[in-house]
């Protein structure tokens, strides 16, 4: 069968409701980061304990995610499945909305933003001895050729593809390495510093970006009326729990060595301490056990709801893996010396939920969507649906509902 | 080429925190409201710990003071990705707020806990310094690193400087470092806890002090090699 791709006619009153929402959201967070520009990081619950906040975590998931879709893409173009063309052109869209999303949350972070430039000169202004300069090259060029990748791939130009799409593949699991090099690097924080960090930020990356995909794909197929296989994702179904395993067993691997005595007092603080909610109920709940349980029961796994549910849940406990690693490994106080710091030097450090971060952060998700929603109306990303209706029926748009699996 | 080091006697030490205060002084490091302090958002260049061990009534409680430990081999330099710290060839642990974009990673791969944010716009940005010539910019030819700092900008990382802008001007008008000229914080300590001079110079009072006791250093498995040392009580 041959397969074409079209855009979405978007012209319908819902995908401009969605759109204006999204656009809206979007603006709030807007309005966030420029009061956080203009008063000071002050308004963020970052501190000098826990320096790191929302929008780094945010950054390190969304560079996940992009990942994850980019590397799932290659199931397609390097390693010739066809069965999954028809979400293929989706992945790698997917990837560059969401690693420019990434490039943003870094910004945004950073204490002074019109000094982001500075991490893209390389060799010059750059010390190439941080993990941040090599992210920089890393982020930079992942960027530009995942963009050359889609222009490939949209403009059917076979020959180019596969060489593109094999660098793109090894260049994506690099910049997720690359990611979690940034934090297991770090002697100081015992919770960061492990050499598997990098791999298993990387595994995280597939699963993660892997639940997105089953997500955006599946919902926008529904809302916009085109039929998918069930087949398609009763096999990606099966690669996720494989995945899903592959990282509890990264993740039991790290915590274990942690826990091993000496030094052990960072890892019970993260297991046992006042962010162990963070860990047990989002990262090992919501990210490993919920969806494991669906996803390995026979009776809920042939049920395209019940493995919708489990998607999602991984996507949510996958952010909360990122939390529950920057939060905790900053917050356990350092011991600059043996015995009880007394005061304020020894406490823990605490990260109250400001209103001003969490809507930058969640504009930024809504500012993905615009762009996700966008793209599908002026790019032919989505599988014609040439069985149930013709080309022109894919006026009746309807957007996803509630942004679920846009962002 | 000198190797500053600082030798903080703990012996002597009565933990009144007139280090601290002096450092705020004389950099003009601002001070924090009380919330900004409950939730540690306030800047300390300079910080005094207490640290006890045992219950009581067999308790010991420990001062440390605890500035910036200008390491020689310092974890905050190989992370900065903007060259904004960077390690002088006397051995001082600079932060050019120039360079800095403020990313904090120099704040998380501190051992010791010696860096602050600047996380709100300062009243008073201005350092008060008539002393030093003004500042030139990147740009020019003329640069003379980076003090004074013109304006205090909030969204970059600060720290303890050794009162650096004191020992150069000292080595330029000749004078005894150690001696005549010190860190704000060696010359308020009312029980002359500390000394500050050159490692390298087997005849500098802080050689001397080593060869007179036992030593230790802050958190040393991290091999850091701080220089700021303490003669334990």
């Amino acid at each position: 069968m041959e397969l074409t791709y079209t855009a979405i006619e978007g012209g319908s009153k819902r995908y401009y409701y969605a759109l204006a929402a999204l656009a809206a959201v979007a603006l709030a967070g807007l309005v966030g980061f420029s009061i956080s520009y203009v008063e000071g990081h002050r308004v963020f619950g970052s501190s000098n304990v826990i320096p790191w906040g929302l929008p780094i975590v945010v950054a390190i998931y969304l560079i996940g995610l992009s990942a994850g879709s980019l590397i799932l893409s290659s199931l397609t173009y390097v390693f010739g499945q066809e069965r999954y063309k028809p979400i293929a052109r989706m992945a790698v869209f997917l990837a560059i909305v969401l690693i420019f999303g990434a490039m943003i949350a870094i910004a945004v972070d950073l204490g002074r933003p019109e000094k982001a430039w500075r991490l893209f000169m390389f060799f010059y202004l750059n010390n190439m001895t941080s993990m941040f300069a090599l992210n920089g090259i890393l982020y930079g060029g992942y960027f530009v050729i995942s963009l050359v990748y889609l222009g490939s791939i949209l403009a059917n130009k076979a020959k180019l593809i596969k060489p593109i799409g094999i660098l793109a593949v090894c260049w994506a699991a690099l910049v997720h390495m690359g990611t979690g090099a940034i934090f297991g690097f770090i002697a100081t924080r015992e919770i960061f510093y492990s050499p598997i960090k990098p791999l298993e930020f990387l595994s995280a990356a597939m699963v993660s970006g892997l639940a997105l995909l089953i997500l955006a794909v599946f919902f926008t197929l529904k809302v916009t009326g085109r039929s998918i296989s069930n087949e398609i994702i009763f096999s990606l179904r099966r690669l996720l729990t494989i995945l899903i395993i592959f990282l509890v067993i990264l993740v039991l691997v790290d915590k274990l060595t942690h826990l091993y005595s000496p030094n052990r007092d960072a890892t019970v603080f993260l297991l046992t301490g006042r962010y162990s909610p963070l860990f047990w109920v989002g990262q090992v709940g919501l990210g490993y056990i919920v969806p494991l349980i669906i996803l390995l029961n026979p009776k809920t796994n042939k049920n395209i709801r019940w493995i919708m549910i489990a998607a999602a849940s991984v996507v949510i406990g996958i952010f909360f893996e990122r939390l529950a690693l920057v939060i905790p490994g900053l917050a356990y106080p350092l011991q600059y010396y043996p015995g009880d710091i007394q005061g304020v030097w020894g406490q823990t450090g605490s990260f109250p939920i400001m209103p001003a971060e969490v809507i930058l952060s969640v504009g930024m998700f809504a500012f993905l969507g615009v762009l996700y929603f966008l793209g599908l109306k002026f790019m032919d990303l989505l599988p014609s649906s040439t069985e149930s209706k013709p080309a022109h029926g894919s006026a009746e748009v309807e957007p996803a509902p509630g942004g679920q699996g846009v962002d | 080429m000198a190797k500053w080091a600082m030798v903080i006697d703990l012996d002597k030490c009565v933990g009144c925190q007139a280090c601290s205060l002096a450092c705020k002084s004389e950099n003009n490091v601002p001070f924090g409201s009380p919330d900004e302090q409950r939730r540690r958002l306030d800047i300390f260049w300079h910080k005094v710990i207490a640290a006890s061990r045992g219950e009581y009534p067999n308790v010991n409680i420990e001062i440390i003071p605890m500035p910036c430990m200008h390491c020689e081999h310092p974890s905050c330099v190989p992370v900065c990705p903007a060259k904004a710290t960077y390690r002088r060839e006397d051995g001082i642990v600079m932060q050019n707020f120039r360079r800095c974009i403020g990313c904090k990673y120099c704040m998380v791969a501190c051992p010791y806990g010696a860096r602050s944010f600047n996380y709100r716009e300062q009243e008073e940005e201005e350092y008060q310094r008539p002393d030093l010539p003004p500042d030139l910019g990147l740009d020019t030819k003329a640069y003379i690193g980076p003090w004074p700092y013109p304006h205090r900008t909030h969204g970059v990382v600060e720290k303890c400087t050794f009162c650096f802008h004191h020992i150069d001007q000292g080595l330029k008008q000749g004078k005894r470092i150690g001696i005549d000229v010190v860190p704000a914080c060696v010359e308020a300590c009312p029980t002359v806890a500390r000394a500050f001079g050159d490692l390298d110079d087997p005849r500098s009072n802080v050689s001397q002090l080593l060869a007179s006791r036992n030593s230790l250093k802050l958190r040393e498995e991290f091999g850091t090699e701080p220089k700021v040392i303490y003669l334990p009580r």
